[in-house]
């Protein structure tokens, strides 16, 4: 009963005991913002990575090298075995091939690099149409420019984005289309209407040899795509698939390589995506299509698999941060231990008084502990509340003090994203107030276990 | 009047003499104290034998280093005797568990020190509550807590402190801080009363008004009072004294 009432008097009573609630309030959040902004860009990466991808990705491995035996080719066939499953929402065909884009002017960056300017583009041949029910690219033509390009064209007809351009005057043939990435266009300053050469390697089909002469090939530009994540506007350029099997020469021949890859919608892909994965392969591994006798996961990839690297990066970042935060908290931790550690000398002469009153060791124990306990609740609270109103707010604190001290804090050209996210989670939360909680009363043990096991003659003893 | 006695006859608090044991409130039987300093060890306390009778006013006297506070503390089961037993009320105070020997301390005994010492923290009444505090269940404070706040109230207001209840002990003179204390020792209407020098920090006149006070509410309430001073006249108000000397009591 005398605890209770004790330990908020004592904490009342001290003014320093105000710092170990400070020092627990700044921790828990510190915490409690940091890791919601890294759960935030977590979602909100996952949000841009996946993009242009798809849930799942069949990419039939090259049955002639590995088993001696040429995989099945049949497309249609392939398409309505994957899309007969009814957790399937849909499935297309890509072709993907990597080569340069080369406007005129390339010339002069291979002989004097700039930075970057030249890089390895991803030639990925789609049906549009059935694209467009699987992977964001339908949206990708629509979106609003990234402020930094304005000046560069969408297709004229969304629905039909491989149309000619209205503005193109071919001289002789028409050239077949193709849509840039809104990066990529603006490095070359490209234009609707522009031919622009693509340049590669083939590779000679029976002999599997890289054919002698690079291939190239000029295409006009019907536009240009933004799916927000960076990477992919600047590498990679679509074309209608037949064109770019007919460029690169492989829709010929009695098992025309014409797709290299299924790519697969789900209806619900955070509950199906193992089951579909898993039937799916022993499916086409019995149609012939897909061979690889190891696992189902070299050929049947999902789009996190392909994005892992980064995803990691991002998991890993956010548990350091984490780890570091957590040893604010240590700090504050250690403060307890001393604002209370002091205490008990100071009131040495009160716990003999108590002891003398018929107050038992474990009561002298648990009014030390409380008064750790009340800071850290203290602390924990007001913390969590701050925490998470500046993760709510953080944008406009962030702009705030931007404009007051005159820096960018957050640059937004850097991110795939325009604002600074945040997820609050509400099992983080209460994990760090719990933490918080009992990390204190382990260093508020220490203190009152001394207390507890003071002499009471000794502590009596006249001053 | 004072009576001195040479020695006390070692009696058993129990069985036989239970008429003698139910008129005794505190015993202490061949109460030995030594303490070891460098290896070596010291005595202080030789067999004491020692018996305090229901309402008695028992003052215990002996110059500084006769070994006084040792044999308060050990009577006041703060500090363990090296051999011996302490009685009170028929139990053998050390031989209980730490819990059973606190409950004693709470309920049995009220201690009165030179240095009052109050807690710098609380107010004069909530100093006196704070034994009921200690001692009580949350369930059974509440349920006395009136009666309780009351009889603080009263005892405060009967020893002039009427005006000082709000108070902390820092706004308050060693006067008023030793009856606030006096009422502390009481709240629980304990049968036994521990004063150690009571007036020994008080000037004269102060001293004596207290004294007074002390030994009023002692009568009213037919408690045992053990006082410890070593002023002949404050010795001369008890009942019976008894000297200890070089560890021994005389």
């Amino acid at each position: 009963m005398f605890k209770t009432f004790l330990s908020l008097r004592y904490l009342r009573a001290r003014k320093t005991n105000w710092i170990g609630v400070a020092g627990i309030f700044v921790a828990v959040a510190a915490l409690i913002l940091i890791l919601s902004i890294m759960a935030g860009f977590l979602a909100e990466s996952r949000k841009h990575l996946r993009g242009n991808l798809a849930d799942l990705v069949i990419t039939p491995a090259d049955g002639r090298i590995e088993h001696g035996k040429e995989p099945s080719r049949d497309l249609e066939r392939l398409l309505a075995l994957v899309e007969e499953d009814p957790r399937v929402a849909g499935a297309t065909p890509q072709l993907v091939w990597y080569g340069l884009v080369m406007p005129e002017f390339a010339a002069s960056a291979m002989e004097r690099p700039m930075q970057d300017a030249i890089t390895l583009v991803e030639l990925v041949g789609i049906d549009h149409e059935r694209e467009a029910k699987v992977t964001s690219f339908g949206e990708s033509l629509s979106k609003d420019f990234a402020v930094k390009f304005p000046s560069l064209g969408r297709p004229d007809d969304i629905a039909d984005p491989f149309k000619l351009p209205r503005n193109y005057r071919p001289e002789g043939r028409p050239k077949p289309p193709m849509i840039v990435g809104e990066q990529l266009g603006h490095v070359w300053q490209l234009r609707k209407g522009d031919e622009v050469p693509v340049m590669t390697a083939t590779i000679d089909r029976e002999t599997r040899v890289v054919n002698e002469e690079p291939s190239k090939r000029s295409f006009v530009v019907a536009g240009t795509f933004r799916s927000g994540e960076n990477e992919m506007d600047f590498q990679r350029a679509y074309f209608d698939r037949r064109d770019l099997a007919d460029y690169l020469g492989l829709s010929e021949g009695p098992t025309p390589r014409d797709f290299s890859s299924v790519l697969v919608r789900l209806h619900d892909y955070a509950r199906d995506k193992d089951a579909v994965r898993t039937e799916l392969y022993e499916k086409l591994h019995e149609a012939g299509f897909l061979h690889d006798p190891e696992s189902a996961y070299r050929e049947i990839t999902t789009w996190e698999d392909r994005r892992q690297n980064l995803l990691r990066a991002i998991e890993n970042e956010r548990a350091l941060m984490g780890i570091m935060l957590s040893l604010v908290l240590v700090v504050a931790g250690f403060t307890v231990f001393a604002l209370l550690s002091m205490m008990v000398i100071e009131k040495r002469r009160d716990i003999g008084i108590l002891s003398a009153l018929g107050a038992t060791p474990r009561g002298v124990m648990a009014l030390f502990l409380l008064i750790g306990l009340w800071q850290a609740l203290l602390g924990a609270a007001l913390g969590a509340g701050a925490g998470i109103w500046a993760a709510i707010r953080i944008d406009a604190i962030e702009q705030w003090l931007s404009r007051t001290f005159g820096f960018q804090i957050f640059n937004r050209d850097v991110y795939f994203f325009d604002h600074i996210p945040s997820v609050i989670e509400p099992l983080g939360v209460s994990l760090i107030v719990g933490g918080a909680v009992i990390l204190t009363l382990v260093f508020a043990a220490v203190p009152a276990w001394r207390a507890a096991r003071l002499n009471p003659v000794d502590a009596l003893r006249y001053e | 009047m004072a009576d001195t006695f040479e020695a006390n006859p070692v009696r058993a608090p129990y069985g036989a003499a239970q008429e003698v044991a139910d008129s005794v409130a505190l015993a202490a039987r061949g109460i030995e104290r030594s303490y070891s300093i460098g290896g070596r060890s010291i005595g202080v306390l030789h067999g004491v034998d020692l018996e305090l009778r229901r309402g008695e006013r028992l003052a215990l006297m002996g110059a500084s280093g006769a070994g006084k506070t040792t044999l308060l503390n050990i009577l006041g089961l703060l500090d363990r005797p090296t051999a011996g037993s302490v009685w009170i009320e028929g139990e053998s105070a050390w031989e209980l568990e730490l819990v059973e020997r606190a409950r004693l301390r709470n309920r049995r005994i009220g201690f009165v020190f030179q240095f009052y010492h109050l807690l710098a923290e609380l107010d004069a009444l909530e100093n006196v509550l704070l034994p009921a505090l200690i001692g009580l269940s949350r369930a059974e404070y509440t349920r006395r807590r009136k009666e309780l706040r009351g009889n603080a109230r009263e005892m405060l207001e009967r020893f002039g402190l009427a005006e000082r209840l709000t108070h902390r002990p820092g706004q308050m003179s060693g006067g008023e801080q030793q009856r606030v204390a006096i009422a502390r020792a009481l709240i629980l209407d304990p049968p036994i009363l521990i004063a150690d020098e009571p007036t020994g920090n008080l000037d004269r006149g102060t001293g004596e008004k207290v004294l007074e006070l002390l030994l009023d509410e002692q009568g009213r309430r037919g408690t045992s009072l053990l006082l410890v001073t070593h002023d002949e006249r404050l010795a001369q108000r008890c009942q019976r004294v008894v000297h200890i000397e070089d560890g021994r009591v005389r």
